[in-house]
């Protein structure tokens, strides 16, 4: 065997070894918690706006409308920092092979939401508020999936799922964007993380 | 640690679907056969093949029981598996840092 056969191959157990660990390592807990996190910023904006339509919104006063965004972003912000610190906890458990896969998923994510963030900014300047979930779900969805390309099949299949619902949210069904939010960000992730759980404890117990 | 015998290449993880088998093994407590094979992109007959040599090798454990009623196949690396696989590596790495090596073991 000589030297370049062997980096070949080195580089290979690397890719296998990165690809499983972050499949066995991939956290249900922090999907959970964004999950009720969600379902939770979808009841609050029930009670202030009285409707399933984001548009609803724009009928608040300013004050509120601004503290329905920022309880929003509140909650995007809380629901993103939990999930890097249960990655970084992870990567600092297996500091050799998850380093690489915990870059992967903040890279393939963060193109997602900055697209998502400029759209939901020219939406609020339109006073197109009923698009601005649908637009979110798409561009989440496509950022899990490209990350899911790198592991199995479970987050790839989320990823669809996220995307089809928001396309499916913005072209019939623009007025219930809260009932889609509640769906897509709260019970999708819920039931993902119990999957992922379930999976652990399966593999743990065998 | 003991030192690597220089130019022998360990031919039962050597080959490439083996390889992959051990790497995955390495870092998972247990994997499924469905797992394994979905992770690696092996098709059910090469998992099969491959898993029994390691099996035949000492190197991983199997161990079938029933889920419900479908037959549920789980997979571990054994400790001479893992120590094996940890010679092999060390051999990568020698290979790397000083050049070529030479003959396999066995088939």
């Amino acid at each position: 065997m000589n030297r370049t056969e062997a980096e070949a191959r080195m580089h290979e157990v690397q890719r296998i070894m990165e690809r499983t660990t972050l499949y066995t390592l991939m956290p249900g807990q922090p999907a959970i918690v964004g999950g009720i996190l969600a379902l939770l910023g979808c009841a609050a904006s029930y009670a202030m706006i009285r409707s399933f339509d984001f548009q609803a919104v724009l009928g608040l006063p300013l004050a509120r409308q601004f503290g329905f965004c920022a309880m929003w972003a509140g909650i995007g912000i809380v629901a993103v920092g939990q999930e890097i610190a249960w990655t970084s906890r992870a990567a600092r458990r297996e500091p050799s092979v998850m380093g690489r896969p915990a870059r992967i998923t903040i890279l393939s994510l963060t193109p997602c939401v900055v697209i998502a963030t400029v759209i939901t900014i020219k939406l609020l300047m339109d006073g197109l508020m009923q698009y601005v979930v649908p637009v979110w779900m798409m561009c989440y969805g496509a950022g899990v999936y490209a990350a899911g390309l790198f592991s199995l099949r479970l987050p790839r299949l989320l990823g669809i799922a996220f995307i089809v619902m928001g396309a499916i949210g913005l072209l019939a069904f623009p007025d219930c964007a809260l009932v889609f939010a509640a769906l897509s960000f709260g019970l999708l992730h819920i039931a993902f993380g119990l999957i992922v759980l379930a999976r652990s404890r399966q593999d743990g117990e065998q | 640690m003991k030192p690597i015998q220089p130019g022998k290449i360990d031919s039962i993880i050597h080959e490439p679907a083996r390889l992959a088998i051990m790497s995955a093994l390495a870092v998972a407590p247990e994997m499924t056969f469905k797992e394994l094979r979905e992770t690696l992109s092996l098709t059910d007959g090469n998992l099969s093949v491959h898993a029994r040599t390691l099996e035949d090798a000492g190197y991983i454990a199997i161990h079938k029981t029933f889920e419900g009623r479908r037959p549920l196949t789980t997979m571990r690396l054994s400790r001479k598996g893992r120590e094996a696989f940890r010679k092999y590596l060390d051999m990568l790495r020698s290979v790397i840092e000083h050049g070529e090596s030479g003959d396999r073991d066995a088939d």
